[in-house]
């Protein structure tokens, strides 16, 4: 049976800290920002945006959503748009492939991506003098002109892979198998499991009446969930919009 | 057979029909969409043989424990160690980055006198000579580290004076350890037993002490709960990450925290909620609520908060001494949950330093970050990893950077067990680099080794046989079975915990309500406030040029 790797992101956790980004872009040789980066052009498979109830001064409250790409699971908009193939629902792991070697950044999937979970390599990827010494052996670096969004960091998977191989096991231990964000964050916030699994505990919190997902009523199947129990996040998500409406990104 | 130039039309037609049915253009069109993306100025990651090493974080006094991948002789990756005792697992949000640091173009590779290219030997020779002329002064950032031991032993042998440098979350431990007349060194907040915490600015969940530590315990028993099992109380004046995520959040007017700590004893003593009866601020409480732009009823609220689930701790981000009063009061100095002594600690060998009051020179070490060196006296010769500017220095010193030398990590300031951990050099340090305690070892080449002080160290926690060492898993110290058992564990990434904290009472004699600090200090909210090297790693760029999470931080970026 194929497994179909998802989250379950807490928000009630999520201190809004930054560190899935930092780690993200660490794992997938993300380069840093180019001088005229902004957040829309940079690259952030996962980003953090800030939620507000709305309200100003001491009733004001606030809270943080990480968001990358939803890996959805049903008539995955961004694989039905790609002229190239480059985008690709992988059917053992139900994670969405990005191919760069095959897009030819027509940028297609980023329109048709309801969650602007997609990233244009808009600038050639730079680092400092030296520091290409830092950079990942086991993820190649995307270059300008082609579309990267959240692989579930596929390179470790790969890894996992190849351990369950030499220890003649066909399936992953999903212990050897963690994204980096995961990983990362430091209240424990994103949890990460086999949704195709019903003892899996990710399954089970997906399930749970405090969890949701966003713009579920597209019905892409996102494979990324949330869970809060916060009246007014939980309203804010309900009210529809994929897009954290309340965000300060205006 | 005539060929006709129908029959070259049918035939071109042909192939170039069939060529399509063939893996021929396809394979093309892949072999160059693979060509054009490995452009000669597109960046490759080194190749070779690829290892995880364990190591503690050096970058700041919390000491997280690192898992270090390597690849091809450098690091490529930083995560936490699931199952280490004091992080479980979390870092700071740019250690994630860290072993980046090292290119960073602000990396200090040449020695600088006033601005101009030097070399070591011109400023070996120029701090000779200041050392013949008069005494030295020696500022230390992390005291208690081996090479400490060789700062401390020079400034003693050339009758100087060997200064720390605390941080402000030592600094937030001095008041009480000039009321109960124990260094602040020994002190520790005991968050695990806490059930109430009363942050006064403090970034508990933003990096505060060592990350990980306050933040999986609020993980685990603060958040999503409306009514949860530490409660988090977080006055600040803006609505910080901490702030966001408290149990409750009292925006307080900027600067007068002071105040609102008078207004906050006034009620804990005149409504008897604490056994305490003073001492008791001059100012009344109508006068402090209105400096503290807060509602009586509120203040009165925060009180009855603050007592009616404890025990409760209050957390300074500052030294500020009326608010730190406030735990003298609520009897959460020396108690379980509040300020406690730090387990028993193992007494360090050390050189006492006569005090002079002028210097001749003064040696600043790389532990001392650039926005906390103190005014210095003389000519001033600052050890760094990163470029600071030459505004605070005479001669800049290239140092060892992330990983590149042998160091030792003592207790960290806010934790409540003592601990000892070992960096070793995962890289080879660069030949333009020295550190302080290498460069006095060439003008007194009898001073202490740090590789000989950490044999020491270890010694010492061999024969006091006191508390575990985690390696991957937790082994008694009782049972090693030599001192260099013990310390190839703690080379190898392991730490050393002793146990747990001490249950003992600690008298603060505290007369009369301390005065606020004078001048109100910089909120630490920034969510760099512990981070010690002056730049950050240029991925730290996601958090506040390609989003809005974070405000850009107010220093020195290359």
């Amino acid at each position: 049976m194929s497994a179909r790797y998802g989250m379950v992101i807490d928000l009630d956790r999520c201190t809004g800290c930054g560190a899935c980004m930092i780690a993200c872009a660490s794992e997938n040789n993300v380069p840093p920002a180019a001088p005229r980066a902004t957040w829309r052009t940079g690259i952030t498979p996962m980003l953090v945006h800030t939620l507000s109830n709305g309200k100003e001064g001491v009733d004001r409250r606030e809270a943080f959503i990480p968001i990358a790409c939803m890996q959805c699971e049903h008539e995955t908009p961004c694989v039905s748009v790609c002229p190239q193939q480059a985008v690709e629902l992988d059917k053992s792991t139900g994670i969405v492939m990005q191919m760069p070697q095959r897009c030819l950044g027509c940028r297609y999937c980023m329109t048709a991506c309801p969650y602007h979970a997609r990233y244009f390599n808009w600038w050639d990827p730079q680092w400092p003098p030296g520091m290409e010494h830092s950079l990942n052996p086991g993820v190649s670096v995307r270059m300008r002109g082609v579309v990267e969004k959240c692989n579930m960091c596929h390179a470790r998977y790969h890894d996992a892979l190849q351990k369950a191989a030499a220890a003649g096991k066909k399936k992953i231990d999903l212990a050897d198998y963690v994204p980096a964000c995961v990983e990362a964050c430091p209240t424990g916030a994103i949890a990460f499991g086999n949704l195709a699994d019903p003892n899996d505990p990710v399954t089970m919190a997906a399930k749970s009446p405090d969890a949701f997902r966003l713009l579920e009523s597209i019905g892409t199947e996102p494979k990324i969930h949330y869970k809060t129990t916060q009246a007014w996040i939980r309203a804010l998500a309900d009210r529809n919009s994929g897009r954290p409406t309340e965000a300060q990104h205006v | 057979m005539k060929f006709s130039r129908r029959d070259l039309l049918i035939g071109t037609a042909g192939v170039t029909a069939g060529i399509v049915f063939t893996p021929v253009p396809w394979k093309l069109l892949g072999d160059v969409s693979i060509w054009s993306q490995n452009w000669s100025w597109i960046p490759q990651p080194a190749h070779g043989p690829v290892e995880t090493t364990l190591s503690p974080c050096t970058l700041c006094a919390a000491g997280c424990g690192m898992r270090v991948r390597m690849a091809a002789g450098f690091p490529v990756g930083i995560s936490g160690v699931a199952n280490h005792p004091l992080t479980k697992g979390a870092l700071c949000t740019l250690g994630y980055a860290a072993h980046q640091l090292n290119w960073h173009p602000a990396r200090l590779l040449r020695v600088r006198h006033s601005g101009r290219a030097s070399s070591w030997p011109e400023a070996q020779a120029a701090f000779a000579a200041a050392c013949a002329e008069g005494p030295i002064a020696v500022m230390d950032g992390r005291p208690g580290r081996a090479a400490s031991v060789a700062l401390e032993t020079f400034a003693a042998k050339h009758n100087g004076s060997y200064q720390t440098v605390p941080g402000p979350e030592t600094q937030a431990l001095a008041p009480y350890a000039a009321w109960s007349g124990v260094p602040a060194s020994t002190l520790g907040y005991d968050l695990e037993n806490a059930r109430t915490i009363v942050s006064f600015g403090a970034p508990l969940l933003d990096g505060w002490g060592t990350p990980g530590r306050f933040t999986r315990l609020w993980s685990a028993r603060a958040a999503g709960q409306s009514d949860p099992q530490l409660r988090l109380i977080q006055i600040e004046p803006v609505l910080s990450h901490t702030a966001a995520r408290a149990w409750r959040w009292l925006a307080v007017r900027e600067g007068t925290q002071g105040a609102l700590a008078a207004a906050l004893a006034r009620v804990l003593v005149e409504e008897h909620l604490v056994k305490a009866q003073g001492p008791l601020p001059e100012m009344t409480l109508e006068q402090a609520a209105v400096q503290a732009g807060l509602p009586i009823a509120e203040i009165r609220d925060l009180a009855h908060a603050m007592v009616e689930h404890g025990p409760t701790v209050v957390i300074t981000s500052d030294g500020d001494p009326a608010v730190a009063a406030l735990n003298v009061l609520l009897g959460a100095v020396g108690t379980p949950g509040g300020i406690i002594l730090k387990s028993k600690v193992i007494p360090r060998h050390g050189a006492a330093s006569t005090a002079p009051a002028k210097f001749r020179a003064t040696v600043i070490d790389a532990s001392v970050p650039w926005d906390l060196i103190p005014p210095a006296q003389g000519e001033v010769f600052r050890f760094a990893t990163w470029d600071g500017g030459d505004s605070k220095a005479d001669w800049l010193l290239p140092s060892p950077g992330f990983l590149e030398e042998l160091t030792d990590i003592p207790t960290a300031p806010t934790s409540a067990t003592e601990t000892y951990a070992i960096a070793t050099d995962l890289l080879a340090q660069p030949q333009e680099t020295q550190t302080a305690a290498q460069f006095l070892r060439k003008i007194d080449a009898s001073l202490p080794d740090v590789d000989k002080s950490i044999h020491a160290r270890c010694e010492q926690i061999f024969q006091a046989r006191l508390g575990t060492i985690y390696a991957g898993q937790s082994k008694p110290v009782a049972q090693f079975e030599s001192a260099a058992k013990l310390e190839e564990q703690l080379r190898k990434g392991g730490v050393w915990l002793s146990e747990p904290p001490r249950n003992a009472t600690l008298h603060c004699a505290l007369k009369i309500w301390p005065a606020a600090a004078a001048t109100a200090p910089a909120a630490p909210t920034d969510w760099t406030s512990t981070w010690a090297p002056p730049v950050l790693p240029p991925l730290a760029a996601k958090l506040y040029q390609e989003s809005t999470v974070r405000e850009a931080p107010a220093r020195r970026l290359a």
